[in-house]
């Protein structure tokens, strides 16, 4: 176990160094450039060469991608071209909201798609499994957006009973922290329960069919015993990789969430650094995503151990 | 408040950007400020003066400037900062180039000294045309124009608050409880800049409509710049008051050096083939807040005019177009339209820009990107074959298109012009002529002539103009709109 954990870390370095060498080339011969984003809209050409004189962006690529490896290998993602921030601290500033909005979401997806998914295959065929299939369907179907506003419209803007937009800190206070986190969370569920469901369905569905299901039935084991400690155990092994992958996922994949309902987070700082070529940013957030979805997978794999006792590293 | 775009740049000498000299109005103070009606105000000013030669100006600092640091405002501050703007607004090199001299006195007073009289040294020192001529510490001054200053400290109403700086996200700006305000009444950006609200927090909402539901829900109190098609929804809030500030014209830029628009006639083709109404229904639906434009000094500057206008034509008039594009000698070459897709007012331009020469059969590509990709590729003077371009749509304010020698739009010196280098020696001679002017009457006369020598060699073209517009909900007063920018003194809420 502890060797496969090293290749595993191993192997996570490899990766995140294929992902920095990848995205400095990327973002370097893609179009666009900072200093012009600096000087503005209406910067005349002199104004823009003397910013990019003082950024050293004329430097050549082999210079400036050495001076980026040597301060990340010596432990400094480099500094934000814009805020003038270290990129570490501006991530960590970040960090907070979209690791709440992310574990909130993980947490009622899990909650409300697995027991979805176990209702809908043991009623298989029935209202219920109707029901939860079309949902599912519906919840997978509409785009992330479109179930936000409506979510601000009913319950912000026409009801009053949750703020539009906005992130509180959770070291201020819990209630603010909840409330402010309610309709984004829900918004950003909806898929993931749906995706969950429907997976937990399949698996628990199959497990059902099973010849040492009818054994327990056969038993006279109650339907508690048979769901629980036979089916779900048995079925665990495919939930638990959609729940990490949507984990991951969730990690890079929240950008729309946080930009309807304006939380601050790791994915509007991407798309933030991306629109005004912030190239420091861009590389180090990429640079530490890849390294945590790495990690996440990681993670995952060995909890298999956990749901499959067979199951050795 | 939501501002109208995320404060990237927080100094505001070394970029362009509105929102930029919108935080430098709230923790920096300038030298002479402008009033409502465009006239220059002495602000950290107390007195000034000039000598009867008209050569040599005397300025004396007011009483109680502060930086927010502790230490008094010096006239040093004010040299190294006029040095500095000098060296990227067009107005300050004009003084620097003029200049025998600009030192200080003893601490509050200095002196600009001149090789020849500058009528508008004054309206220099106090125009509005980005970037404004912010006075900041000396050190910070020091530093090379190209090097940001993020220090953030000024001597204005507001203070910086670092603590809650969450760049892309929020800031903070206290009311400076040191600062010492004019005694005259607030009027423009000039007189006295009380500060009625104890913070302001920008709040960066990146979309409009989250903002605009957080302003129906009073979480904020002021969206600056709301997207033209949230107009219609603003104004059936019965709380809010959508509010019109100033105009901006829709610019378009022609590449002078390449094929079709090297030649005169293509040129003029497209000053034709232009609809204006018809563009500006793409950019901003309600008719109310656009309309046609014809002079090159704006809408409603002291220097609009009519002349050499009869190529305007309501509706545009494509066979004259086509007819111009063939005299032009027009044999297919294309013609690449940059076309910024997060920018949508240029994005819907840009299309039926396409559309419409496509109609009269020029050959057009249209090369989506976003904005980035866009001042990057507008910077290439190459052919199109090469990466280059043949028409990209901006805009300018009409207030600074009302100044010559601030805006970059109004050159035409070729390859030290802005983008586009479009190249006119009779013009630029003109154009050299409007500092030493010094009736405004003559002024006036110069701008219809230069007018009338651009639209014949077509500098640029107009797409029509909008008005900007700022949605804040009723309880929100005194808001300042003129000249242009949003500074946030004065502004109560209730």
């Amino acid at each position: 176990m502890a060797a496969y954990v090293l290749r595993r870390l191993i192997s996570a370095i490899a990766v995140m160094a294929m992902v920095g060498i990848f995205v400095f080339l990327l973002l370097r011969l893609a179009a666009g450039d900072p200093a012009a984003v600096i000087g503005g809209d209406t910067a005349t050409e002199e104004m823009i060469a003397g910013i990019r004189e003082q950024l050293g962006l004329n430097d050549p690529l082999p210079v400036q991608f050495v001076r980026w490896a040597l301060s990340v290998l010596g432990g400094d993602l480099g500094t934000s071209i814009f805020a003038r921030q270290p990129v570490l601290e501006l991530i960590l500033q970040r960090l907070e909201p979209t690791i709440s909005l992310s574990i909130l979401t993980i947490t009622l997806s899990v909650t409300v798609g697995v027991s979805f998914g176990i209702l809908a295959a043991w009623r298989t065929g029935g209202l219920a499994d109707r029901m939860l299939t079309a949902f599912a369907t519906l919840g997978f179907s509409v785009p992330v957006f479109v179930v936000g506003f409506f979510m601000i419209y009913w319950f912000a803007i026409r009801t009053g009973l949750l703020p539009v937009q906005g992130y509180r800190p959770i070291e201020h206070s819990l209630k603010p922290w909840l409330v402010h986190l309610i309709l984004p969370t829900v918004t950003l569920s909806v898929p993931y329960i749906a995706y969950i469901a429907r997976i937990a369905r399949a698996s628990v569905l199959e497990v059902l069919s099973e010849d040492y299901m009818r054994t327990a039935a056969a038993k006279g084991a109650s339907s508690y015993s048979m769901l629980f400690h036979h089916a779900l155990k048995n079925a665990g092994a495919p939930i638990l990789t959609v729940i990490g992958l949507s984990f991951a996922g969730l990690i890079s994949g929240v950008v729309i969430t946080e930009t309807v309902f304006n939380i601050p987070g790791v994915g509007r700082l991407v798309v933030d650094a991306v629109n005004n070529r912030d190239y420091p940013v861009i590389q180090g957030v990429l640079l530490l995503g890849s390294g945590l979805y790495v990690l996440i997978n990681l993670v995952v794999d060995l909890s298999y151990t956990l749901v499959d006792p067979r199951i050795r590293y | 408040m939501v501002p109208a775009g995320d404060l990237r740049v927080f100094d505001p000498i070394s970029t362009t950007a509105g929102i930029s000299a919108n935080h430098g109005l709230a923790i920096y103070d300038t030298l002479f400020s402008l009033d409502s009606k465009l006239a220059p105000q002495p602000q950290m000013v107390g007195k000034w003066g000039v000598s009867d030669d008209k050569k040599t100006y005397t300025f004396e600092l007011r009483d109680g400037l502060g930086w927010h640091d502790g230490t008094s405002v010096t006239a040093a501050d004010c040299v190294a900062s006029i040095r500095r703007w000098a060296a990227v607004a067009p107005g300050g090199q004009l003084i620097m180039e003029r200049a025998r001299d600009v030192s200080t006195k003893d601490d509050k007073t200095f002196t600009i000294a001149l090789k020849d009289p500058l009528g508008l040294l004054i309206d220099i020192l106090a125009d509005v045309t980005t970037p404004l001529l912010f006075v900041m510490r000396e050190k910070d001054a020091n530093q090379p124009a190209a090097e940001q200053v993020a220090a953030n400290i000024g001597s204005g109403p507001f203070k910086f608050n670092h603590e809650l700086a969450r760049p892309g996200a929020s800031f903070a700006y206290d009311r400076n409880d040191e600062y010492v305000p004019r005694k005259e009444p607030s009027d423009g950006h000039a007189g006295g800049k009380i500060v009625k609200v104890d913070r302001v927090i920008w709040d960066n909402i990146a979309d409009p409509q989250t903002a605009f539901a957080a302003l129906q829900a009073g979480e904020v109190d002021l969206f600056d710049k709301p997207p033209a098609d949230l107009y219609s929804l603003i104004e059936s809030d019965p709380n809010i008051v959508l509010q019109s500030t100033w105009a901006v014209d829709v610019v378009m830029r022609m590449n002078f050096l390449h094929k079709p628009f090297d030649n005169v006639k293509a040129r003029q083709a497209m000053l034709h083939l232009i609809d204006q109404e018809a563009f500006m229904r793409v950019a901003v639906p309600d008719p109310k807040y656009t309309g046609a434009v014809t002079s090159i000094f704006g809408k409603d500057t002291l220097y609009s005019n009519d002349e050499n206008t009869g190529w305007y034509k309501k509706g545009g008039d494509p066979e004259k177009a086509k007819q111009l594009f063939q005299e032009a000698g027009y044999a297919g070459e294309k013609v690449v339209i940059l076309q910024p897709t997060n920018r949508p007012v240029y994005d819907r331009a840009a299309q039926l820009l396409a559309g419409e020469l496509r109609k009269i059969g020029v050959s057009v590509e249209l090369a989506p990107s976003d904005w980035g990709g866009v001042v990057t590729r507008r910077a290439n003077k190459g052919p199109v074959e090469s990466g280059g371009w043949s028409v990209f749509l901006t805009s300018e304010s009409d207030y600074s298109l009302g100044n010559p020698l601030g805006t970059p739009f109004l050159t035409a010196s070729g390859d030290k012009a802005w983008y586009g280098w479009p190249k006119n020696d009779e013009y630029e001679a003109l154009r050299a002529k409007w500092a030493d002017i010094e009736t405004l009457e003559e002024r006036k006369a110069l701008a219809r002539n230069m007018q009338r020598i651009w639209w014949d060699f077509v500098g640029d073209v107009r797409l029509g103009y909008n008005v900007e517009t700022r949605a804040h909900r009723k309880t929100l007063t005194g808001l300042i709109s003129k000249p242009q920018l949003t500074p946030m003194w004065n502004m109560q809420k209730a």
